[in-house]
């Protein structure tokens, strides 16, 4: 009985696997086909992934995309963690939970609407549409996102652990930079992929704020898409799959490095002691 | 009088209408063991609190050598603590941990390193210098935590409960060597517990706090033998509490007879308390004993067996005998004078010890004569 509802949750489970990565897949097999259409297989080539190198403004593109996503989640990430040790620090219950929901407010609201703000907000301060404005835009909305990976950890840490490191004679800089951000590190470091992943995928606000000469991925593969699907998108649809892929395994490894660390030493100790 | 290391003058802490203590007094000196002792929420990790710095008094100063220390920050005050549940930094390795403190100061490496082996030397953990704090028993967590507190050298040592989370064994051994290291080190440790055995075994000097305030303090002995008021005889050891009356002086009336004791100083026929601890009263034949009792119901405790016994007038004793008694049995009750002791209601701790100074010759002379 158990054995056979295990059974069923497992179907479920692949399942569920299909229908997220299959029009994914779908995708990057005809990035691998040799006519121009996504039908009918008619063998396999790397045409579209020359074409899509050789197009110097989607590689142009692409490397703007990267810039933007990496400096709007660095600055949000530094924002973002003093804006989360801002909260934790706030004694008052009540002006804690006002400023933590005004965080989850910018997090729930439709990107429409962040996005037509910033253009009204730009436009009116008369900031130029371009670069600028869309790693401004990405900062703002990437903020939130860190304040709620890295309170967590903040949270988590035992206060204690503050008062010693000031028992021990350290001032607020010191608790700050030998105890509190080595614990937090771990949410530190997912609030700044997180963000990064919301840089890179995000189309509603950046369509807004791009402006003429500069483009994103997302809002360029909208543009083209709409003269009708190029195979090589596909293409780079498959190489953007890839370098997703990277990063999570990149993250993966950083974040299991402090605890797994500890006990590769110990193990490596431990032979010696035989 | 060596002028006292730490002082408090009428210092109190509320949190809005919330008053966790009431004008406290209390005077410790250098190189002694102190313990604040109380159940939870009797304001002793407060007063621990203000004094590391982490709290601010509502009222009232706080004297550290005779200087004020109210407004100085824990970071600049030359007492260490030793936190309840360790908090040692995960992040760093045994070594880091003990070193914090000296790195912070900016202390050259050499010294540094030969300070934390002499630290863990102390506290029996030498060689563990590269142990990741998640690999270590919470025994050996203690240590270091006492080990990174002491590599400052610190005037004085406050330890927040640190035994609490250590089983049985292993605290009482913690207990022994705690009393060592403040002994060879010579430096003030003031120990805040809730555990009554632990503070009768280690101090120089109890504090029994209730409510926000200091009850009673004294020498273990004082405390154990002498208890001022109904809480303290009952939080501190186990014991018997009757009401009675004290005729004259030595003479007092409980359980429907009158004995002969030690205390004096009371007007005559005044209402008190009468304290008689378990192990002091022996169960005799019914001819000789002062009382006659009948055995309720007993319990083994491995070193001796806990009687519950009720006398004619229906009050409950508690007797604890190295030999076993039959539940149902009339049996005597015996005690000597000085194992008497009078609680007076409402009795102030000035008027207390000063009636325990006048009437403490006469008591030994009674002694004497029995």
């Amino acid at each position: 009985m158990a054995n056979k509802s295990k059974k069923w949750s497992n179907i479920y489970l692949i399942f569920v696997f299909i229908l997220m990565y299959a029009p994914i897949f779908y995708l990057i097999f005809y990035s691998f086909n040799k006519g121009d259409f996504m039908a009918d297989f008619s063998g396999f080539s790397w045409r579209h992934y020359i074409d899509m190198f050789a197009d110097t403004r989607l590689m142009q593109i692409l490397v703007n995309t990267f810039i933007v996503a990496l400096l709007s989640a660095l600055i949000a990430t530094l924002i973002g963690l003093f804006g989360a040790l801002g909260i934790y620090n706030t004694k008052q219950n009540n002006t804690k939970n006002i400023l933590l929901s005004l965080n989850n407010i910018l997090m729930v609201s439709p990107d429409v609407i962040i996005g037509a703000s910033f253009l009204i907000f730009f436009t009116m301060v008369g900031l130029k549409l371009g670069f600028g404005s869309v790693v401004l835009a990405h900062i703002a909305f990437s903020i939130p996102i860190v304040v709620l990976m890295v309170l967590p950890k903040l949270n988590e840490m035992n206060p204690a652990l503050v008062d010693a490191a000031r028992d021990l004679g350290a001032n607020n800089y010191q608790v700050l930079s030998r105890v509190i951000l080595p614990y937090a590190w771990p949410g530190i470091l997912s609030g700044f992929f997180m963000a990064i992943t919301y840089s890179l995928d995000d189309f509603a606000v950046t369509f807004f704020v791009t402006g003429n000469g500069f483009s994103t991925l997302s809002v360029e593969i909208y543009s083209r898409a709409r003269q009708g699907i190029d195979l090589s998108i596909n293409a780079l649809s498959a190489l953007m799959f890839l370098l997703s892929l990277i990063l999570v395994i990149i993250y993966y490894f950083i974040s299991n490095y402090s605890s797994k660390g500890s006990k590769k030493k110990r193990g490596a100790r431990m032979v010696v002691h035989q | 009088m060596a002028q006292p290391i730490i002082e408090f003058k009428n210092v109190a802490k509320q949190y809005d209408d919330n008053i966790v203590l009431k004008s406290v007094d209390l005077e410790i000196e250098a190189g002694k063991f102190y313990t604040l002792l109380g159940p939870s929420g009797s304001g002793k990790t407060t007063i621990l609190r203000l004094i590391a710095g982490f709290l601010e008094a509502t009222s009232g100063d706080i004297l550290f050598e005779g200087q004020r220390i109210n407004d100085l920050p824990p970071e600049k005050r030359r007492v260490n603590t030793v936190f309840q549940n360790y908090a040692l930094f995960p992040n760093m390795n045994v070594f880091d941990n003990v070193a914090f403190g000296m790195s912070i100061k900016g202390k050259k490496k050499s010294d540094i390193k030969a300070k934390v082996a002499e630290m863990l030397t102390l506290v029996k953990l030498k060689g563990y210098e590269d142990r990741e704090i998640s690999e270590l028993s919470g025994g050996q967590q203690q240590r270091v935590a006492i080990a990174r507190a002491l590599a400052n050298d610190p005037e004085v040592l406050l330890l927040d409960e640190p035994l609490s989370a250590l089983d049985y064994k292993l605290r009482k051994d913690m207990q022994y060597e705690l009393r060592e290291i403040q002994k060879r080190l010579g430096i003030t440790f003031i120990f805040v517990t809730h555990d009554q055995e632990e503070a009768l075994a280690m101090s120089d000097w109890i504090f029994v706090t209730n409510e926000g305030e200091i009850v009673q303090n004294g020498t273990p002995v004082d405390i154990y033998d002498a208890p001022i008021n109904h809480f303290v005889a009952d939080f501190i050891g186990e014991s018997n509490i009757l009401s009675g009356v004290m005729r004259q002086d030595y003479l007092v009336s409980f359980a429907g007879k009158e004995f002969e004791n030690v205390d004096g100083g009371m007007r005559p026929n005044e209402p008190v308390e009468v304290v008689l601890r378990p192990e002091d009263l022996d169960l005799v034949s019914v001819d000789d004993g002062k009382l006659v009792v009948t055995i309720d119901y007993q319990s083994f405790r491995g070193d001796y067996y806990e009687i519950t016994a009720h006398d004619d007038d229906q009050n409950y004793w508690k007797i604890q005998a190295t030999n076993p008694a039959v539940t149902g049995e009339r049996r005597g009750l015996f005690f000597d004078p000085e194992d008497i002791h009078i609680m007076r209601l409402d009795e102030s701790e000035e008027d207390f010890d000063a009636r325990m100074e006048e009437y403490e010759d006469s008591e030994e002379d009674v002694q004497h004569e029995s």
